[in-house]
């Protein structure tokens, strides 16, 4: 996605309520977590098991949060979206870069980069792919279900080569 | 001191502060001996009770909010103290109940008695106390009133003691009351 269109997307969130944007940073969003640095609204943690403990604590207090991390991290997030964020019902937006899509991306990509989508309905995650066209729909979409108390993925793909 | 004499000091002590506590016989200990709105009882995601803690501390400043945590479950989450030593919320208590072991899975030993999480957590800006009995736990309840967190005491306790009865509010009204609890 297009250096712009990340940090309209970073607006666009923020703008509609999202308040705090926690997570380990991925290439793939760049710009978006740029954007959000300018606005002092970044939080980066060790871990991506982390950010989303502190984004259910931050929800606890009425506070709407957003949890960004590259599809790897996401992976070792699976029990803490089981065992908490869906077990408590904690409404909160995943924005999760996705390595792997493109076929000759680094080797380390490729195993988690194919069985994404499948984690992704393994879980019973509502998810929509964002792109140039889609992104504004796909936010309100996303704050729709937060308003909902519930949680949501949106997917950024990796689509160059660095 | 076993842990739920330990737990039954503290929430004597503390006023109605907000309490997350960790999954296994910890959140177990809570309930038996003092159910109320203000506990979120962390029942899974093992490890990160300090970072719900962490989270709640942020937004609900004008509480004081309390992490009754495990070794074993913060050696599962270093980073944490990391994230909270470089944020030093002022209203973070986190109680460390240390027994060396794993006790809710059977009892296997954890590293604590062999690296000192103590230096740990002071070179992530806490500020530590370490107690062993029943006094001196009083005795530190009493100074950290006055003292900015984030604040670690480490409560060494004996492994064994009863085994509570398990949680049996349903998670999501554990969620709603704890939420409500927060806007008072």
């Amino acid at each position: 996605m297009k250096e712009l269109t990340q940090k309209q997307v970073f607006d666009y969130l923020f703008n509609n309520g999202t308040e705090n944007f926690i997570g380990v940073p991925d290439s793939t969003m760049k710009h978006f977590i740029d954007q959000g640095f300018k606005k002092n609204k970044i939080l980066i943690t060790t871990r991506e098991d982390e950010a989303i403990g502190i984004a259910v604590g931050m929800t606890l207090s009425q506070s709407s949060s957003l949890v960004f991390m590259q599809n790897a991290g996401f992976a070792n997030s699976l029990s803490t979206i089981t065992s908490l964020v869906q077990l408590y019902k904690i409404p909160m937006i995943f924005l999760i870069g996705w390595r792997g899509f493109l076929k000759n991306d680094a080797p380390e990509h490729t195993k988690i980069g194919k069985i994404q989508p499948k984690l992704l309905q393994a879980l019973s995650l509502q998810s929509k792919i964002i792109n140039e066209k889609n992104w504004k729909a796909s936010c309100d979409w996303a704050l729709k279900l937060i308003k909902e108390k519930k949680p949501c993925t949106l997917i950024l793909k990796r689509d160059f080569i660095d | 001191m076993i842990r739920k004499e330990a737990i039954s000091v503290i929430v004597e002590k503390m006023s109605n502060q907000p309490i997350i506590s960790a999954n296994g016989f910890i959140s177990r200990d809570l309930f038996d001996t003092c159910d109320r709105n203000s506990n979120f009882y962390m029942i899974g995601s093992m490890g990160l009770a300090s970072s719900i803690g962490l989270g709640v501390a942020l937004k609900s400043t004008k509480k004081k909010i309390f992490v009754f945590d495990g070794d074993g479950n913060i050696l599962m989450n270093l980073g944490s103290l990391i994230t909270i030593g470089i944020i030093k919320p002022k209203n973070l208590v986190h109680v460390i109940f240390d027994n060396s072991s794993h006790e809710s899975t059977g009892g296997q030993p954890t590293a604590t008695n062999k690296i000192q999480l103590s230096k740990i957590a002071k070179s992530a800006n806490y500020k530590v106390f370490q107690v062993k009995t029943k006094n001196q736990l009083v005795r530190v309840l009493q100074k950290i009133k006055l003292i900015p967190g984030p604040i670690m005491i480490i409560v060494k306790i004996e492994k064994g003691g009863v085994i509570s009865k398990r949680i049996n509010i349903e998670p999501s009204k554990i969620k709603n009351r704890f939420m409500n609890s927060l806007t008072k």
